[in-house]
């Protein structure tokens, strides 16, 4: 097993750190340069004196943080050299701009997966499949329990669970980057046909993406939230951070729901506070993980973002390939 | 037809918070489906049976078996999961190769009649091929309700008031009729679910049944502001409740969670047979100490409870009394509309008489409650206080003027308990819970200190808040020394508060004391280890009450 000293890319306070390039990759503190993999907030830290990232991401980025950081921007698989390091981003089909990197240095390849999806997403590119001998991948849904529906089987779900209650406001909680969009889209292609609302975070991220030139459905901004009992029969897409506190105090007639891959398991559903869950998720499940690290024909693979423990011991048992440990 | 439906409405009650949308939802079901699928919901819904075909741990063996899945990483789910049947019904996704389109619309009569009787029928090889069969051919929306049946794991956040409340909403019939026709055995059939529905009330049908159980309120204090005289005070046993009933001259022991004992207790209903009046008494079995006339211990009673036809030596060695505090029907009369002080006064009065008309002696094994007289409010509080000296829990309070009615209503009767004894322990072990809360660190142990070590008294699941739990299973992660299986060892820091009922010597556990009901009553940051209880204390609590 080769130690730490010779890995191009390592792990360091929390973080993807690659020493020849001197690039840190989504860090969490402050650092001199930042490879963003996506927009979302866990991914991205303020105060970095430059941020590397595909356009997408920048502008996506730019419109949550405001334009006072320094982006530099490369297209998907658009080669670039840091201290001879030959970098690229690749689609990972997890939200618009989302990406994979690939470090090519000396002859040998690395990759690091970021967030990945490979369900169908019409609001952002399919995951591209990436050869590399070293393999970074997260694995935040790494349990065979987790098994993805078609994301048109839970929109129609979803239609069915609000036009089954048309006496009530019908609450979708969702991230508002990203999943928000593309339930937006499947949603807009089901037998649901009354009004869609949605939070100020959600609209303007919808205005994003079709600035980006991704066709989502109009929704109606939600300008006075004690309104939201009256909407009798419509949908509203709300950010999870609302669902708790008093933003909901005086609603009485709502029902509620959260869209997220945990949704899946019963004890996660009841203790949620929601009244439904809907299983679907921008992150790899299982057998996703499984194809994307038979595809990309790794030979060695380092876990991060989840329990891997038994996804490691898995691979190691039953497909003989080598899984390393960050060290430590 | 059904089974998908049922699993459709398994679903929606599951997703549903509000009582009225879930009797909506019940009652559209009823109007849907048919008698016998009705009957087969109800039987489920109420838990009325939750027989265990196959284990949990078999269900699991078996999907490592069929799919080559090893076992570590089903556990590893498991873990995660907190149920086996839903493990499975996760791990099966994808697996449906060929939907038979008989099996797609199998009803839930014929799944629960003939299906899965059929299936204890086979060899184990059999029944192997059977399962995997049915899990490959069944719809995969209807593998959880299969699996959950399978290993006797149905459970919905449903009470059978609420399947009452439905039904007496379906037929507009007074939802205490409709309790009473749930009561005792329920087979399902096409009969037993026209009974149910039936707009015609017929008291002579209900014949077999116990009435519905009268259930007492934890005290309040608004209860203080009235005169002592407006109660009736009776001690709190801790034994079974129970109905004895004799109609037709045939006696049955009702428990309150329904199950008929009369096997348990051939003495008991061989004696309450030589009474000449038919009756309904509601009460309480106990393990008896006739010389001292007082109760013994629960543990005593647990060693009858579960014993089917117990030799004579087993009846002597653990003698057991029905001691009624109520009397609901005599000699074919529904008295429980009369007032609580007028039915103790036919009580005492018909008990008076079966003691000496009766041939045989039957004082030995039947006797009515006796009643406390406190003066005031503050006697009361004495009384309660002095309830360990003869093995009850504390007192209940009746009002007098109040009729029988069923359930838990407020303002009839209180149970007014003895406060319960408390140690600080400290928390040395934690396991994953399961259910609802899988996923969490949510069985605590808790150990007192003995000289320099720490030595674990109780196991506890209850007494902490949401928030709390969740701000637990944070720090057991971080604090682990070491794992085994599903078990962590920790690193001791952190004290509770552990409240129980009784403590009493115990050979089995290494700490040589045994508590009843264990909880943990307050988190104690405040305090260090070195603050917690040592053994000593425990042994003091124990001299202090016997």
């Amino acid at each position: 097993m080769r130690t730490k000293q010779e890995d191009l890319i390592r792990y360091s306070d929390g973080s993807l750190y690659c020493e020849l390039a001197d690039i840190w990759i989504d860090p969490s503190k402050p650092v001199k340069r930042a490879l963003i993999t996506h927009a979302h907030f866990d991914h991205f830290t303020f105060g970095c004196e430059e941020y590397i990232s595909t356009n997408e991401t920048a502008i996506l980025l730019k419109e949550r943080v405001g334009d006072n950081i320094k982006i530099k921007t490369f297209e998907y698989g658009e080669e670039f050299k840091i201290n001879g390091i030959k970098i690229s981003f690749h689609p990972s089909g997890h939200i618009l701009g989302s990406s994979q990197i690939r470090f090519i240095f000396a002859e040998e390849k690395w990759l690091i997966s970021g967030d990945f999806k490979l369900q169908k997403d019409e609001t952002c590119k399919q995951y591209e499949i990436v050869k590399t001998d070293y393999l970074i991948s997260e694995c935040t849904f790494g349990l065979p329990i987790f098994k993805w529906d078609e994301s048109n089987k839970i929109a129609n779900d979803i239609s069915k669970w609000i036009t089954n209650s048309p006496e009530k406001t019908s609450l979708l909680f969702c991230y508002s980057l990203g999943k928000a969009q593309r339930l937006l889209n499947e949603i807009s292609q089901t037998n649901f046909k009354g009004n869609i609302y949605s939070h100020g975070s959600i609209h303007k991220m919808n205005n994003s993406y079709r600035e980006l030139g991704i066709d989502i459905k109009d929704t109606i901004k939600i300008e006075n939230k004690k309104k939201i009992d009256e909407l009798k029969g419509s949908l509203i897409l709300l950010p999870p951070s609302l669902s708790k506190g008093s933003y909901l105090k005086n609603c009485k007639n709502i029902q509620t729901a959260f869209a997220s891959g945990w949704m899946s398991i019963r004890a996660l559903r009841k203790r949620s506070g929601y009244d439904k869950g809907f299983a679907i998720s921008d992150h790899a499940d299982w057998d996703g993980i499984l194809e994307v690290v038979k595809h990309s024909e790794a030979k060695n693979i380092f876990f991060h973002h989840g329990d891997s423990e038994a996804l490691s011991k898995y691979l190691v048992e039953k497909e003989s390939i080598n899984v390393l440990l960050f060290g430590k | 037809m059904s089974l998908k439906k049922f699993s459709e409405l398994f679903g929606d009650l599951d997703s549903i918070n509000s009582t009225n949308n879930k009797i909506e939802v019940l009652k559209r079901y009823f109007l849907s489906n048919e008698p016998i699928d009705n009957s087969w919901a109800i039987y489920l819904l109420t838990g009325k049976s939750n027989k265990r075909f196959i284990s949990g741990r078999y269900l699991k063996n078996l999907f490592s078996q069929i799919y080559e899945y090893p076992q570590w990483l089903i556990d590893t789910c498991y873990l995660k999961v907190g149920d086996s049947a839903e493990v499975i019904t996760l791990l099966l996704k994808n697996k449906t190769t060929s939907i038979n389109k008989e099996l797609s619309n199998i009803s839930l009569n014929e799944l629960l009649s003939e299906t899965i009787p059929a299936l204890a029928k086979l060899t184990e090889e059999e029944k192997n091929l059977e399962i995997k069969n049915l899990w490959e051919t069944l719809p995969e929306d209807n593998h959880l309700i299969f699996n959950k049946i399978l290993t006797g794991t149905f459970r919905v956040g449903v009470s059978i008031g609420l399947i009452t409340k439905s039904i007496s909403k379906l037929i507009n019939i007074d939802e205490e009729i409709i309790s009473h026709r749930l009561m005792g055995d329920f087979k399902p059939s096409i009969d037993s679910y026209e009974f149910l529905i039936n707009k015609n009330i017929n008291l002579q049908e209900l014949n077999s049944k116990p009435f519905p159980f009268l259930l007492a309120n934890t005290i309040e204090d608004k209860i203080f502001k009235n005169s002592i005289n407006d109660f009736q005070f009776e001690w709190k046993y801790d034994g079974i409740r129970m109905q004895l009933i004799k109609r037709s001259g045939n006696v049955s022991l009702w428990t309150r969670g329904q199950e008929l004992v009369n096997e348990s207790f051939p003495e008991l209903v061989e004696k309450m047979s030589y009474i000449k009046d038919d009756f309904v008494l509601d009460g309480e079995l106990l393990v008896w100490n006739l010389k001292e006339q007082i109760a013994f211990d629960f543990s005593l009673l647990q060693k009858r409870i579960n014993r089917k036809s117990p030799t004579r030596s087993i009846q002597i060695k653990y003698p057991i009394i029905f001691i009624a505090y109520d009397l609901l029907e005599i000699n074919g009369k529904d008295i429980r509309e009369i007032k609580l002080e007028n039915r103790r006064i036919e009580l005492e009065k018909y008990f008076s008489k079966w003691q000496h008309k009766t041939e045989n002696n039957i004082s030995d094994i039947f006797k009515i409650c006796d009643l406390i007289y406190p003066k005031d409010w503050s006697d009361a509080l004495t009384y309660k206080e002095k309830s360990r000296e003869n093995n009850t829990e504390g007192l209940i309070i009746k009002k007098k003027t109040s009729t029988y009615s069923s359930g838990r209503k407020k303002g009839i009767w209180w149970k007014y308990k003895v406060d319960p004894m408390q140690l600080d322990a400290v928390l040395i072990y934690a396991k994953g819970g399961s259910g609802r809360r899988a996923g969490l660190y949510t069985d605590y142990s808790f150990a007192l200190w003995k000289d320099q070590e720490l030595i674990k008294f109780a196991s506890a699941y209850s007494g902490l808040t949401n928030i709390e739990i969740k701000e637990l299973d944070k720090w057991i992660r971080k604090n682990t020394i070491e794992k085994f299986g599903p078990v962590r060892s920790l690193k001791p820091e952190m004290v509770f508060e552990i409240s129980f009922e009784k403590i009493q010597i115990s050979k089995r556990h290494k700490s040589g004391i045994a508590v009843r009901f264990p909880r943990i009553t307050k988190w104690r940051k405040d305090k260090k280890i070195n603050d917690a209880d040592s053994l000593e204390n425990a042994y003091e609590l124990m001299k202090k009450i016997s």
